[in-house]
């Protein structure tokens, strides 16, 4: 059992997904770094699938009236906790019963997640227990966590181990990588080089829907583009010239023409974007985008 | 490469990826008969399948890489497979008014009076060839050439739940309340998407659509 004392500003519970119905409208969204949640349950000994909570950008006050065991993945948020033990991001954290756990404000990047032991028990609506806000299904009501909310957890298996996780490498470089996509050739020579070169700004109206960006304009020939599938991490550009980035949550097709598409190895990375960060794109090829996907978290034992 | 059709020299439909995950390919007008083909091939590698206008993105699992049944569904036409004539819905709209805001200006365009118009709307019968926007959103082909209208130039801000609308060449329902920039010319009370029904969306791709209209009192 969890009591928030103070919600953050958006809490929400997420899983791996519900992948395979885009047919349906439906994104596959769940953890925006699917692989930090999936360690962070790792470090509780549950399933990676299980259910915890994405943070951004300020955190909730928890309580947990039974003591409990919970990890952070992500980036570092200030918090504490209330019996003054000290609080370490990717290791198994033991808190005892009635202890409070107050995450503050993002250090730096966005978004952390929140594993418990057992996981989060709500409801899995469309196989996933993951919050879909765009429509108000999924997760803890279809909504993001309020102050006086309980989430109830699951009954744990097993005995608790201490461990500690490290991220893959390589998610310190600030350029995104992305693969040339297939409208390319709509962009005239300008249009390229503002897009590859620029720098563009995150822009306010971010959220797990897409980032737009602020930059130099992308100019492309404006034929009518049927619309096709799209995915998180593409690029599009809409007649004002100014690009967005699909997130997580964002429609299953699109009209507009894409430039490129974020590799997955960097969709941690998009996932850290706050509004005002500076975005730079740099192209791999298909091959390179592969081989960077297979990087992984690691797992071992607290010494 | 992959093997041809038995009988036939087929060129494999072009393909375009969008990262390392999603295979864009042009389907074109046999894109809800390669639907069916791939989804009833269950390949492991393949996470999704969307359909959209003339392609359809593969999205694969992470780290999987085309398989030679994947190759084998894409080189191979699927002229036995196709997409099975889907269910008949008939959805009651109530045309004009407050639930249809834009069907005047939309009848003055199309050079028809408002009866026309709704005549003219209600007599085809439409396809749904893919969802998407929303969850839900049905894009119906099969709207008159005379009925086409660009998108508005400023989306609406809010726009109700069941609008029935009007974008380009097709007409779609907006399933919940939400900004759009199609043109609104009637709403109906139908729940296009639950997510708590064991189907959640109304319309799947290849079923079938015709608007009734709804007597009103004007």
């Amino acid at each position: 059992m969890i009591e928030v004392l103070r919600a953050g500003l958006c809490d929400l519970v997420m899983d791996q997904g519900r992948p395979g119905c885009g047919a349906l409208g439906v994104p596959a969204g769940g953890a925006a770094d699917p692989a930090a949640l999936a360690a962070a349950n790792l470090l509780v000994g549950n399933d990676e699938a299980a259910a915890g909570l994405e943070i951004a950008l300020l955190g909730p006050s928890l309580r947990f009236p039974l003591g409990g065991v919970v990890a952070l993945t992500g980036t570092r948020f200030a918090a504490t906790r209330s019996s003054g033990v000290d609080l370490a991001w990717n290791e198994t954290l033991v808190m005892t019963a009635g202890e409070t756990l107050s995450l503050e404000r993002a250090e730096a990047g966005c978004r952390c997640w929140l594993a418990f032991r057992g996981g989060l028990l709500v409801p899995r609506v469309i196989g996933s227990r993951s919050t879909f806000l765009p429509a108000g299904f999924g997760g803890h009501l279809g909504r993001a966590l309020r102050a006086g909310d309980m989430l109830a957890g699951g009954m744990p298996s097993g005995g608790v181990r201490l461990l500690r996780a490290q991220p893959p490498p390589g998610l310190e470089e600030t350029s995104l990588r992305v693969v040339a996509g297939p409208q390319l050739g709509q962009f005239d020579e300008a249009g390229l080089t503002a897009f590859f070169a620029g720098t563009y700004r995150v822009g306010a109206a971010s959220d797990r829907r897409g980032l737009r960006l602020d930059g130099p304009a992308v100019t492309h020939a404006r034929v009518e583009l049927p619309s096709q599938g799209v995915l998180p991490g593409a690029v599009q550009v809409p007649p004002d010239g100014q690009p967005m980035v699909l997130g997580w949550d964002g429609p299953v097709t699109g009209g507009y023409p894409v430039i490129a598409a974020v590799v997955t190895a960097d969709l941690p990375k998009l996932a850290q974007l706050r509004p005002g960060d500076a975005v730079r794109f740099v192209t791999v090829e298909l091959e390179r985008a592969r081989v960077l996907a297979a990087a992984q978290w690691e797992i071992e034992e607290l010494a | 490469m992959g093997k041809r059709a038995r009988g036939q020299s087929h060129i494999p439909p072009a393909w375009h990826w969008i990262n390392e995950r999603g295979l864009r390919i042009e389907t074109g007008d046999a894109t809800l008969a390669y639907y069916a083909a791939l989804i009833s091939q269950e390949l492991p590698e393949i996470e999704d399948v969307i359909p959209a206008d003339g392609s359809l993105l593969l999205v694969m699992r992470r780290g999987a890489d085309l398989s030679a049944d994947l190759w084998a569904t894409l080189v191979t036409p699927p002229l036995g497979l196709q997409a099975s004539k889907g269910v008949l819905h008939e959805i009651a709209v109530e045309y004009g008014g407050i639930a249809g805001p834009d069907l005047p200006e939309l009848a003055e365009q199309a050079r028809m009076d408002v009866a026309t118009y709704i005549n003219r709307h209600t007599a085809e019968e439409y396809s749904v060839a893919f969802l998407g926007f929303q969850p839900g959103f049905p894009y119906l082909r099969g709207l008159p050439s005379a009925l086409h209208a660009r998108r508005r130039a400023s989306p609406r801000i809010r726009v109700a739940a069941g609008s029935v609308a009007i974008g380009g060449q097709y007409t779609g329902i907006y399933p919940a309340g939400g900004p759009g920039g199609w043109h609104i010319v009637g709403r109906t009370a139908a729940a296009l998407f639950d997510p708590q029904r064991e189907t959640p969306a109304l319309l799947m791709p290849g079923d079938r659509v015709r608007f009734v209209p709804k007597d009103s009192c004007s």
